[in-house]
């Protein structure tokens, strides 16, 4: 099954219209951003709502290294991931000694102040004007200008940070993280230093939503202060409950629903947003686990079906 | 002090918002043995273990351990030295199944850093196929065979304390602190608790046990009398038992 979801995904921009390919490659984009929102929301039990700075600090990063200094774009997406994943290391290591609802507040109160700071900082973000002229992504001279190339790239990365994940989830790590989640006084007991496996997760999920960042920054070629604000630290939130936070594969659901369901609601005149709204409560209420929860769900009860029916 | 003490608490004393709950408490804990501790409800014994394992810090007073003073350093790091604690309810990993947890509790003996464990090295592999090997061992001993890939949360009560126990017990503590260790057992399971903990304390594990279970406490070779944030009484089981301020504190009422 794994298998022909690949071959579909590597088959649809040779069919699809520009349009749908060119919002297929922001549900790979919003992919990469939201895995590391849904593992530390599933896996760890914290509330993220500032990766938005960090998938802010990687377009910037990217727009203004290729553009003001001139660099090569792989150069820049390097430099964005490790500001990132400092940025990260200085904040997550006062903040993450909170805990619940006062995390996910000062989380937000970080959205809010990155959003400001890049409005702000105008000598290097370009303030409101933004940054154009961006600089795309070539391989030994091809040049990924149109989506369909970029379609490829995109959705190769979206399966190396999965991969990466994935790796993680079965691990003495994963295990250490679900342990903290379910309880944390326990975990401390048994040696694990709760603290600090926190700040590596949030460090890695800035590291990825920076990439994410990144790789948007060269896609569209100009980065604007409008993409970086809490709407979307609020959509990477919504791509882990709505794709379902305890499976990792749940993302891609959540982001195509992120990408996908406004775009499709809009055809239908003025009332989208409030379709989008009903689309969303209609999901959490009947698949509480999140598509990913309910995919999961199904999976197996075939499977459990399927052996009955061997044994009769 | 003399060599065979693992642990010495050293005239500790607790107060939450002026009431005061341990007062200049003091007690050992000899190496490779069973010392129980006893009292009435209210006298302080959860106090005391939180201040052991590192969940409080005490007012005064310290705890020395393997002569080194650990009342300030973090559960976390207690853990590192050999100090294991379980809960007076439970505290397993409801959503994980009963080999994960028995894996976590394995989380001392491996090494393997986070990056390995991201990139999926060949070593981090390795690591927690070795864990699971270490965990299925424990599965047969602590009588949990053929629950394995259950939901921990989805364990009886009795189910869930051996659950911990041998969880704690994997990373080889030199020091094993119990909380009513068999409050929701059956008798049944009472008894093998029994066995378990002196089977343990044979292959060298010194345990600190707190319990109402006067069954069980028959285990300890030294018992301490807690009563109202003061020790009243310390010594053998039999001597402790007819001691008349005890008598009267605790057993007699």
């Amino acid at each position: 099954m794994a298998a022909a979801g690949v071959l579909a995904l590597a088959v649809i921009p040779l069919l699809a219209s520009r349009e749908v390919v060119d919002l297929l490659v922001f549900t790979a984009l919003y992919s990469i951003a939201g895995i590391g929102v849904t593992f530390l929301l599933g896996q760890c039990g914290i509330i993220s709502l500032a990766e938005n700075v960090f998938y802010g600090i990687g377009a910037y990063a990217t727009a203004y290294v290729t553009t003001a200094l001139g660099w090569h774009w792989l150069v820049a997406l390097v430099i964005g991931m490790a500001i990132g994943g400092a940025v990260a290391t200085i904040l997550a290591w006062p903040v993450l000694r909170l805990s619940g609802h006062f995390l996910a507040l000062a989380t937000l109160a970080l959205a809010t102040i990155g959003h400001v700071l890049f409005l702000e900082w105008d000598w290097i973000t370009g303030g409101t004007l933004g940054i154009g002229g961006v600089a795309q992504i070539s391989f030994f001279g091809c040049v990924l200008n149109t989506p369909q190339r970029f379609y490829y790239l995109a959705w190769i990365v979206v399966g190396i940070v999965f991969w990466l994940y994935s790796n993680l989830l079965d691990s003495r790590a994963g295990c250490a993280m679900r342990a903290m989640r379910d309880r944390p006084d326990a975990a401390m007991v048994l040696g694990i230093d709760i603290h600090q496996l926190k700040v590596k997760v949030f460090v890695l999920s800035a590291m990825v939503g920076s990439l994410a960042g990144s790789l948007f920054a060269s896609y569209v070629t100009f980065v604007s202060v409008d993409s970086f604000g809490i709407e979307r630290a609020v959509s990477f939130l919504l791509i882990a409950v709505v794709g379902g936070a305890q499976t990792i594969i749940g993302t891609i659901f959540g982001a195509a629903f992120v990408t996908l369901a406004p775009n499709l609601l809009s055809r239908l005149g003025d009332v989208h947003p409030l379709l989008f709204a009903l689309a969303l409560v209609l999901t959490v209420i009947f698949l509480p686990q999140g598509i990913g929860g309910f995919l999961q769900q199904q999976i197996r009860r075939l499977f459990e079906l399927s052996r009955l029916g061997g044994d009769a | 002090m003399s060599e065979n003490v693992l642990m010495r608490v050293d005239g500790i004393s607790k107060s939450f918002f002026g009431l005061s709950v341990l007062r200049c408490v003091t007690l050992d804990i000899a190496q490779g043995t069973i010392t129980g501790l006893i009292g009435p409800n209210g006298a302080g014994k959860s106090t005391l273990f939180n201040i052991v394992s590192g969940f409080l810090t005490p007012d005064a007073g310290d705890v020395i351990y393997k002569g080194k003073s650990i009342a300030r350093t973090s559960v976390t790091a207690r853990s590192r030295l050999g100090i294991m604690r379980t809960f007076q309810t439970p505290q397993i990993f409801d959503h994980m199944t009963v080999r994960e947890n028995l894996v976590v509790g394995c989380h001392k003996l491996s090494r393997s850093g986070f990056l390995s464990n991201v990139l999926g090295l060949r070593s981090s592999r390795r690591e927690l196929a070795k864990m699971n090997m270490i965990a299925a061992g424990a599965l047969n001993r602590f009588d949990l065979k053929g629950m394995a890939d259950v939901r921990a949360g989805d364990l009886t009560t009795g189910q869930q304390r051996l659950l911990e126990l041998a969880r704690g017990t994997l990373a080889t503590p030199d020091l094993l602190c119990l909380d009513e260790p068999s409050s929701g057992l059956n008798a049944d399971e009472s008894r093998q608790l029994r066995l378990m903990l002196e089977h343990l304390n044979r292959e060298g594990t010194t345990i600190f046990l707190v319990s109402h279970d006067m069954d069980l406490m028959e285990v300890a070779s030294t018992v301490n009398v807690l009563c109202f944030g003061e020790i009243i009484a310390q010594g053998n089981f039999s001597s402790v038992k007819v001691n008349p301020l005890v008598r009267e504190a605790y057993l007699g009422a």
